[in-house]
């Protein structure tokens, strides 16, 4: 059966450096997969070839079975999301929503009408006049998760959108972003380097280790493996305890 | 698409950069070894020769280099001194506002203010005659078309003054000076000490490559010595210039002579004095073969 | 403490009346006539030279229209192709290379450029035309405004064209939308520095266009050689009156002075900074 998103056999190298091998990936629609990785695995490399802002040097991209290869990156409605914000320093939060909807030429009372669900689901109604640099960081992530969501993407491509963001506000993102995952039936890629917040964001997990990923069938098989680090980390709180 | 964008950017890039330099360079360097010109009679090293050989040319390349030293050595001093010792003098207000005027006066319209103040029949002779310190036109001094090039020394400096005043005060804002002068205080510093040990020195090493490009700027210069300086020396562009309008054809190669050298120095001197470039994007760029397309 | 006060307020004040004086003082002379050593000031003051603009004959008003003219497209031009070429270079994997190539006509002194290139003008018949001037005038305020923005075209620019894509925008609309209303401030500041550049210029100006292209700066120098000192400091005025209107406007975009050095006007782009530091 095929896949929602599927990746096979990517191979990328940078120089004589070997980022991804022969790296294989299986998404079914409305899933969210977290990744793990440390820095320097391959993680952001894997997201941006997805999202056709890099070329493998081998390998297929498949969506809903059609093969990427030549879908530029504004044809293959993948949202890619960066740990910045990156919001558009000119717009302010309702056209950084709207941006996207403008691209597409949505009729003006269409787009006042999403934008402002947009902002109400995210909890920022009364934000919309206000320019990036008034808003908080975690204000500023919830603006570039609408500006994604509101052009309803196949697949979101999150690369660490909550590295840049204190413990607390990191927390409160990661309920609405699950909640929105919900509301929207999203279907995501998160990668991440913090091992809880993989667990707590994915519906299943992977291990992107050496340029190859592992995908785990539950999360007791994640945390039973001893290379995600779980194990280490349980061993340390039981030896405090 | 992307790659087709590159190549025409790049290939615009080197039309109106690089291509006129080598071609200017080329041809000059051409017309110095006898290749190319009305007069020439195959390769010859005479006039590299004639040109090594003259007392001008070494006298307009020590009488450049000297202008530019103390010109811009005066400016970065003086800049130096009130910046460390008032930092924010220049901040706000209307010095904020005044400080930026003098920049809107071309070269040649300094050369012609700094003529009509500092010549013998100037503003300055006129004052220093009613104030009785001189008893005629003749005996206020050669300031102008004088053999230490005051005049040029002057012209120069007043043009880099505020150029190094506004950047001594914007880069001890940005660059954290403060920050760095309460480090040295809780180091024990005086003052005094934190200014001068540590302020001065750090803005003038992190503007040094400012200092070395104005310097050649002012080394290259044109109007203000072609109207301020004497007919004995000259700088090098003046003499260079002089040499290709002149009647003696045999002048001509020389002027190309002095052009290929000049742009020799030039070229050393920029590549050595600009620093590693800060942004490491480097690697980004090596990994990124982008490709948005059209 | 109320001494100290007016100490910096007096020292202020001479500050001020010392930037003032030769914007004054050239003022002054250009209301002249007859300035017969020993007086101070000149004898005559006659608003007539500056009536003489309109005329035919002073040939002031051709200059400044052709000055203004040649300035303006200059900046326009190098503005618009050094914004774009400078993003090709900036993002290509030998960028420090380029660049360094790119600070040898910025570095370089114009006339001797000039003196350099003369031939080749000649040759292709643009000596002594607007256009030979217009064309030897791009080579040095596009390396100008290509070193000014490869500074722009940042990591996180990259990211922002980048997201723009993936949100489903080609390349016009990435510019349309994003880039050129991101880059305002600073397509502003290159138009006004290259303008000023371009309206500064004398040495490169002279050489190419044997005197005939008459640009402000050879008027100036052509009166000082007919020692008209009246009518050169009244062109003086009328060249850093552009300038100074447009400081009065808004000293941030024109003179906004950068880590690099100066240009042939002797000011600095602001954007530098990143690449030499």
């Amino acid at each position: 059966m095929s896949m929602f998103l599927e990746a096979i056999d990517i191979r990328k190298s940078f120089g004589t450096e070997k980022v991804l091998h022969n790296m294989n990936l299986r998404l079914a629609e409305h899933e969210m997969l977290s990744i793990l990785g440390r820095s320097g695995s391959g993680k952001t490399t894997l997201l941006k070839i997805l999202a056709g802002l890099e070329l493998p040097d081998g390998g297929r991209v498949l969506l809903e079975g059609k093969d990427m290869g030549r879908v530029p990156p504004n044809r293959r409605d993948m949202v890619y999301l960066y740990q910045e914000p990156l919001l558009f320093p000119h717009l302010n939060v309702f056209e950084n929503v709207a941006f996207g909807l403008r691209l597409r030429r949505v009729p003006e009372q269409d787009i006042r009408k999403r934008v402002q669900e947009m902002l109400d689901n995210l909890e920022l109604p009364e934000q919309s006049r206000k320019m990036p640099q008034q808003l908080s960081g975690g204000q500023r992530q919830r603006v570039a998760f609408g500006r994604a969501l509101i052009i309803n993407p196949k697949v979101l491509l999150l690369d660490e959108p909550f590295g840049a963001l204190d413990a607390e506000t990191r927390a409160s993102m990661q309920q609405l972003l699950k909640r929105i995952a919900e509301d929207f039936s999203i279907t995501a890629l998160f990668v991440t380097h913090a091992l809880k917040e993989a667990l707590l964001m994915g519906d299943r997990i992977g291990l992107m280790q050496e340029g190859k990923l592992k995908v785990y069938d539950n999360k007791k098989a994640f945390i039973d493996d001893a290379d995600t680090g779980v194990q280490a980390e349980l061993a340390f709180w039981r030896g405090i305890g | 698409m992307q790659k087709t964008s590159t190549y025409i950017g790049l290939g615009l890039f080197l039309a109106l950069t690089a291509i006129p330099l080598l071609l200017g360079i080329g041809y000059a360097l051409l017309f110095s070894l006898g290749l190319t010109g009305i007069l020439s009679e195959g390769f010859t090293l005479e006039h590299w020769r004639a040109v090594l050989r003259s007392a001008a040319f070494w006298e307009s390349i020590v009488f450049s280099a000297y202008v530019a030293l103390v010109s811009i050595g005066m400016a970065v001093s003086l800049a130096l001194f009130v910046v460390v010792r008032r930092p924010h003098t220049f901040e706000k207000g209307p010095l904020s506002f005044f400080i930026y005027l003098p920049l809107a006066l071309p070269a040649i319209v300094m050369a012609f203010f700094i003529f009509q103040m500092m010549s013998k029949a100037g503003f300055l002779s006129r004052l220093a005659f009613q104030l009785g310190l001189t008893r005629s036109l003749g005996h206020f001094p050669d300031w102008v078309n004088g053999q230490y090039g005051i005049g040029i020394i002057t012209a120069h400096f007043l043009m880099a003054l505020p150029f190094f005043l506004i950047l001594y005060t914007q880069m001890y804002r940005h660059e954290g000076m403060r920050a760095l002068m309460q480090q040295a205080y809780t180091l024990g510093a005086t003052r005094r000490q934190a200014a001068w040990r540590v302020a001065a020195p750090a803005l003038f090493r992190r503007s040094f490559a400012t200092v070395v490009l104005y310097l050649l700027f002012v080394m290259g210069s044109y109007e203000i010595p072609l109207l301020l300086g004497s007919q004995s020396r000259q700088m090098v562009s003046v003499l260079t210039i002089q040499k290709l309008q002149r009647f003696n054809l045999d002048d001509i190669p020389q002027a190309y002579t002095i052009s290929v050298l000049y742009s020799m120095a030039v070229i050393v001197l920029a590549l050595s004095s600009l620093p590693a470039y800060k942004w490491s994007g480097r690697k980004l760029f090596n990994r990124s073969r982008t490709v948005l397309k059209e | 403490m109320n001494v100290k006060k007016f100490g910096n307020k007096l020292a202020s004040l001479g500050i001020i009346l010392a930037v003032l004086f030769p914007f004054g003082f050239l003022l002054m002379l250009s209301m002249g006539r007859r300035w017969v050593f020993p007086s101070l000031l000149p004898e005559v003051w006659t608003p007539d030279n500056w009536l003489a603009i309109w005329g035919m004959q002073s040939g002031l008003g051709a200059s400044l229209a052709l000055s203004l003219a040649l300035s303006l497209g200059i900046a326009s031009m190098a503005t618009a192709g050094s914004f774009w070429v400078s993003k090709q270079v900036a993002y290509h994997r030998h960028r420090r290379r380029w660049l360094a190539m790119a600070y040898l006509p910025y570095v370089f002194a114009p006339v001797i450029l000039a003196a350099c290139l003369q031939y080749f003008f000649i040759r292709t018949g643009l000596s002594g035309k607007f256009w030979g001037v217009a064309i030897a005038q791009l080579f040095i305020t596009f390396p100008y405004g290509l070193i000014f923005f490869t500074s722009f075209w940042t990591e996180r620019m990259l990211s922002m064209e980048h997201l723009i894509a993936t949100l489903g925008g080609n390349t016009w609309q990435a510019y349309a939308r994003v880039l050129l209303p991101v880059a305002r401030g600073a397509l502003l500041t290159c138009f006004f520095q290259l303008f000023l550049i371009s309206w500064f210029e004398y040495g490169l100006t002279t050489l190419i266009g044997v005197g005939k292209v008459q640009t402000l700066t050879l008027k100036v120098f052509q009166y000082i050689n007919e020692a008209n000192i009246f009518f050169a400091a009244l062109a003086s005025c009328l060249l850093a009156l552009p300038p100074v209107v447009l400081l009065w406007l808004n000293k941030r975009y024109v003179f906004s002075i950068g880590f690099s050095g100066p240009s042939r006007s002797g000011k600095s782009g602001s954007k530098d900074q990143e690449i030499l530091k």
